[in-house]
C-alpha cells in the first residue's frame, strides 16, 4: 500500500475526479466530504498527507487544519478558490505546509505532495547535535529541544530549521527556501516562507517578537544564529 | 439671447469675481466714506472758523471803539490796543479815512459791497474773498458814530487742517481698498476651497481610489455638496464593487468545475493511448480547451482584481535580465532565445516577480498564437535626456504584424482587430494584452507595439520599465 491521501472536498465531481487522477500518479485516496467526517476519518486510518479546500460546510478548511495540527505534524495541503493573499495567509496559519489554487493540476498536486514528503536530506555536517544557544537540534531523530525541553515542529517546520541550520549565520534568500523545502522555482510564493518563518519562532523563540535565532535580513532572507 | 450673458460672466472664474467683488466693494465704500467725512469736516470747520471770526471781529471792534471814546479820539491808541491783543490783521475806518491796514490787507483788499454794508447800511456783514490768491473771511462790525472795524481772518490754516484731513482720508481709502483686496483673496481662496477639495477627491475616484470621500463639514452650504458627493461616490463604489465582484464570483464558481474538467482531462489523457484515433483527437481538443479556459477564468479574475482597486503589487529588487530568462523559462515557450545587451546585464527594476513574469508570459503566448511562433526576445537600457533611463523588454514575432491603425487597440479586452489573419486563430482573443499594459502600469512603465526593428515582417511589442537605483 502507497502512501494514503486524505482529500477533504465537499464538492462530490471534484472528489471523484481528483481521486482518479491521484489514483493515477499512484497514491492511496480516501474521501471525505466534510470536516467531521475528516476528523473521524483521520483518527480511524491516520493518512500521510491530507488535502482540505478551504471551503466546507460546517467546520471549514482553517479550522479543520488547527485540529489536525492539535494532535498531527502531517503534511497538510490547502485547496483554496481564491488566490487572494487573506484566504492563503490564513491557511498557512491554521497549519497548512503548502497551498493550491483551483484548478490545479493533479500532477502538480503530486509533485507538491512529493516534496513535503522528500526526506530529510542528511545534513552535511557528522555532529549529530547541533546546538545554537538555548536551542538544540537532533536530526537523526528529527528532534528540537528548546532550554532541555522537546518542542514539537511540523516536518516542514524542521526541514526548514534544519536548511538554515546547514549554514549557520548564512543568509538564505526566500527563492532558495522555496526551491530546497518546498521544491518551488524561481516563482514560488514568499509567503509560503514568511509565515512559515512566523510559525516556526513562535514555537522555538523565547519572544516570537524580537527573534533572536532566526533572524530576518532585510531585502535578503533569513539565517540562523546562536 | 440672454443666457448668453450671465455664461460669459462666469468664464471669469468664481475667484476672480470675488476677488472683484471685495476689491469695487471696498473702494466704493471708501470713497463714500472719504467724501462723506470730508464733506462734513469742511463744513464744520468752516462754520467754525466763520463763528470765531465774527466772534473776535466783534471783540475787537468793541476794543476799537472803546479806545475811541476818549476826547479827541485817538486813532493810535486803538491801534495800540489791537496790538496788545495781538489782532493781526485789523482795518479801522475811522473818519472816512482808512487806518491800520498791513502788508496786503487793505481797504482795496475789501469788495466794495462788504464796506457798503457795514459803512454806509450800519450793518455788520463778513464775506469769503480773495486776498492776492490766499482765502479769507473778511469781518466788518459797524462802530456807531465812529465808522466801521474790518478784520481779516487767513483760511489757510484751515486749509491745511482741511488738506490732513485729505491725505489721511485718501490714506484710508487706499488702506481699506487693500484690506478689501486682502479679504476677497482670503474670501475667494476660502469660497474655492471645498470647490478644490471636491475637484481633488473627483480625480483620485477617477484614478480608481474608490474610498475617496470628502470631509464633513459643518458649513450647511458646503455640507450639501460634501453630502451629494459622498453619496454619489458611495453609489458609484457599491456599483463599480458589484460589477467588479460579479466578474469575480463568476470566475470563483467556474473555477469547480473546471477542477473537475481538468482533472478528468488529465485521467483520460492517462489512458490516450488505449484510446482509438478519434477519441484522441477529441480528447486533444477538450484537453487544450480546458487549459483555455482556464486561463481565460484566471485572466477574467485577475482584470476584476484590477477593475476593484485590489491589486497591491509585492515589489522586490530584480536583475532584469535574470529575471526576464527565468520569465521565458517557464512561458509556454521555454526555448525562446533571450538577448541581453552588455550595458543590460546589472540593470536592476522594482517589479512584483509574478505579475512581470505574467506579463513576459503573455506577450510570449500572444507571439505564440498570432505572431507564428518562435519569438526572440531582447534587452536593452535607454537612457534618453528627458526620461529617467529606462529598460525595454521586446519581443519580436515572425507573424503578419499589427497596423498601426490597429496598435492601441490590440491592448484592448477581447481586442478583436481585423488585421490580416492576425486574429484568425481561435485562441486569445481576451485579455492577455490587456492585462499586460494593466501590470505594466502599475509598475510605472509602458507596453505599445510596433514594427519589427529589422524591417522584417512581424510585430514588436515592448515593455518599458523605469530603471530602479542601483543596489547599495
Amino acid at each position: 500500500m502507497g502512501t494514503r491521501i486524505l482529500a477533504v472536498e465537499d464538492d462530490e465531481r471534484i472528489r471523484a475526479a481528483v481521486k482518479l487522477a491521484l489514483e493515477d500518479e499512484g497514491w492511496t485516496v480516501s474521501e471525505a466530504g466534510s470536516g467531521e467526517a475528516a476528523i473521524e476519518q483521520f483518527q480511524r486510518s491516520a493518512p500521510d498527507v491530507v488535502l482540505i479546500d478551504i471551503m466546507l460546510p460546517g467546520i471549514d478548511g482553517f479550522e479543520l487544519c488547527r485540529t489536525l495540527r492539535r494532535t498531527s505534524d502531517v503534511p497538510i495541503v490547502m485547496v483554496t478558490a481564491r488566490n487572494d493573499t487573506h484566504d492563503i495567509v490564513a491557511g498557512l496559519e491554521a497549519g497548512a505546509d503548502d497551498y493550491l489554487t483551483k484548478p490545479f493540476a493533479p500532477k502538480e498536486l503530486s509533485a507538491r505532495i512529493r516534496a513535503l514528503l522528500r526526506r530529510i536530506r542528511p545534513l552535511s555536517t557528522s555532529h549529530a547535535r547541533l546546538v545554537f544557544g538555548d536551542l538544540e537540534l537532533v536530526p537523526e531523530e528529527g528532534k528540537v529541544l528548546r532550554d532541555g525541553q522537546e518542542v514539537h515542529l511540523t516536518k516542514t517546520e524542521f526541514r526548514l530549521l534544519c536548511e538554515l541550520a546547514e549554514n549557520p549565520g548564512k543568509v538564505f534568500s526566500r527563492e532558495s527556501l522555496l526551491d530546497k523545502v518546498w521544491g518551488y522555482d524561481y516563482f514560488g510564493d514568499g509567503r509560503l516562507v514568511d509565515v512559515h518563518i512566523r510559525r516556526l519562532r513562535t514555537k522555538v523563540e523565547h519572544d516570537p517578537a524580537n527573534p533572536r535565532h532566526v533572524v530576518t535580513v532585510r531585502g535578503l532572507g533569513y539565517r540562523l544564529q546562536a | 439671447m440672454t443666457d448668453t450673458a450671465p455664461r460669459r460672466r462666469l468664464s471669469l472664474g468664481l475667484r476672480r469675481r470675488i476677488l472683484l467683488i471685495f476689491t469695487v466693494g471696498s473702494m466704493m465704500l471708501s470713497v463714500f466714506l472719504a467724501v462723506t467725512t470730508y464733506g462734513l469736516t469742511q463744513t464744520n470747520v468752516l462754520e467754525g472758523r466763520d463763528r470765531t471770526s465774527v466772534d473776535t471781529a466783534f471783540r475787537n471792534a468793541q476794543v476799537v471803539q472803546s479806545s475811541l471814546r476818549g476826547n479827541p479820539p485817538n486813532i493810535n491808541d486803538a491801534l495800540d490796543a489791537l496790538a496788545g491783543f495781538g489782532v493781526q490783521r485789523p482795518l479801522i475806518f475811522f473818519r472816512g479815512e482808512w487806518w491800520g491796514g498791513t502788508g496786503r490787507f487793505q481797504s482795496d483788499a475789501l469788495p466794495s459791497e462788504l464796506v457798503e454794508r457795514v459803512v454806509d447800511d450800519q450793518v455788520p456783514a463778513r464775506m469769503i474773498i480773495d486776498v492776492a490768491g490766499d482765502a479769507n473771511i473778511a469781518v466788518g462790525w459797524p462802530i456807531p458814530g465812529v465808522g466801521a472795524y474790518f478784520e481779516f481772518f487767513g483760511l489757510d490754516e484751515i486749509e491745511d487742517t482741511l488738506s490732513s484731513v485729505r491725505l489721511s482720508l485718501v490714506l484710508a481709502g487706499i488702506a481699506t481698498t487693500g484690506l478689501g483686496v486682502v479679504l476677497g483673496v482670503f474670501a475667494a481662496r476660502r469660497a474655492v476651497r471645498p470647490v478644490g477639495a471636491a475637484a481633488q477627491a473627483a480625480k483620485s475616484f477617477a484614478a480608481g481610489r474608490l474610498d475617496t470621500r470628502l470631509a464633513p463639514t459643518d458649513d450647511p452650504d458646503l455640507s450639501l455638496l460634501a453630502r451629494s458627493f459622498n453619496d454619489m461616490a458611495a453609489a458609484l463604489q457599491q456599483r463599480v464593487e458589484r460589477d467588479a465582484r460579479f466578474a469575480s464570483d463568476v470566475s470563483h464558481e467556474l473555477r469547480s468545475p473546471l477542477m473537475t474538467l481538468s482533472a478528468s482531462v488529465e485521467v483520460m489523457d492517462a489512458r490516450r493511448d488505449e484510446m482509438p484515433e478519434r477519441a484522441q483527437a477529441a480528447l486533444d481538443l477538450l484537453k487544450s480547451d480546458v487549459q483555455r479556459f482556464s486561463g481565460l477564468v484566471e485572466d477574467l479574475l485577475e482584470i476584476s482584481r484590477f477593475d476593484a482597486g485590489a491589486v497591491r503589487l509585492h515589489l522586490e529588487e530584480l536583475v532584469a535580465a535574470e529575471f526576464v530568462r527565468q520569465a521565458v523559462a517557464v512561458s509556454s515557450l521555454p526555448a525562446t532565445p533571450v538577448t541581453v545587451a552588455p550595458e543590460a546585464e546589472e540593470a536592476i527594476i522594482r517589479g512584483d516577480r509574478r505579475r512581470l513574469a505574467r506579463a513576459i508570459a503573455n506577450l510570449i503566448d500572444n507571439a505564440r498564437v498570432h505572431g507564428g511562433g518562435e519569438p526572440e526576445v531582447s534587452i536593452e537600457v535607454v537612457a534618453d535626456d528627458d526620461e529617467p533611463a529606462a529598460i525595454h523588454i521586446a519581443v519580436d514575432d515572425h507573424g503578419p504584424g499589427v497596423p498601426p491603425e490597429e496598435r492601441d487597440l490590440v491592448f484592448e479586452r477581447f481586442a478583436r482587430g481585423g488585421g490580416a489573419g492576425r486574429r484568425s486563430s481561435s485562441e486569445g482573443a481576451g485579455l492577455g494584452l490587456a492585462l499586460v499594459d494593466e501590470h505594466v502600469r502599475m509598475h510605472g512603465g509602458r507596453v505599445w507595439v510596433t514594427d519589427r526593428p529589422d524591417g522584417e515582417p512581424g510585430a514588436r511589442f515592448v515593455i518599458r520599465l523605469p530603471i530602479a537605483e542601483e543596489l547599495a
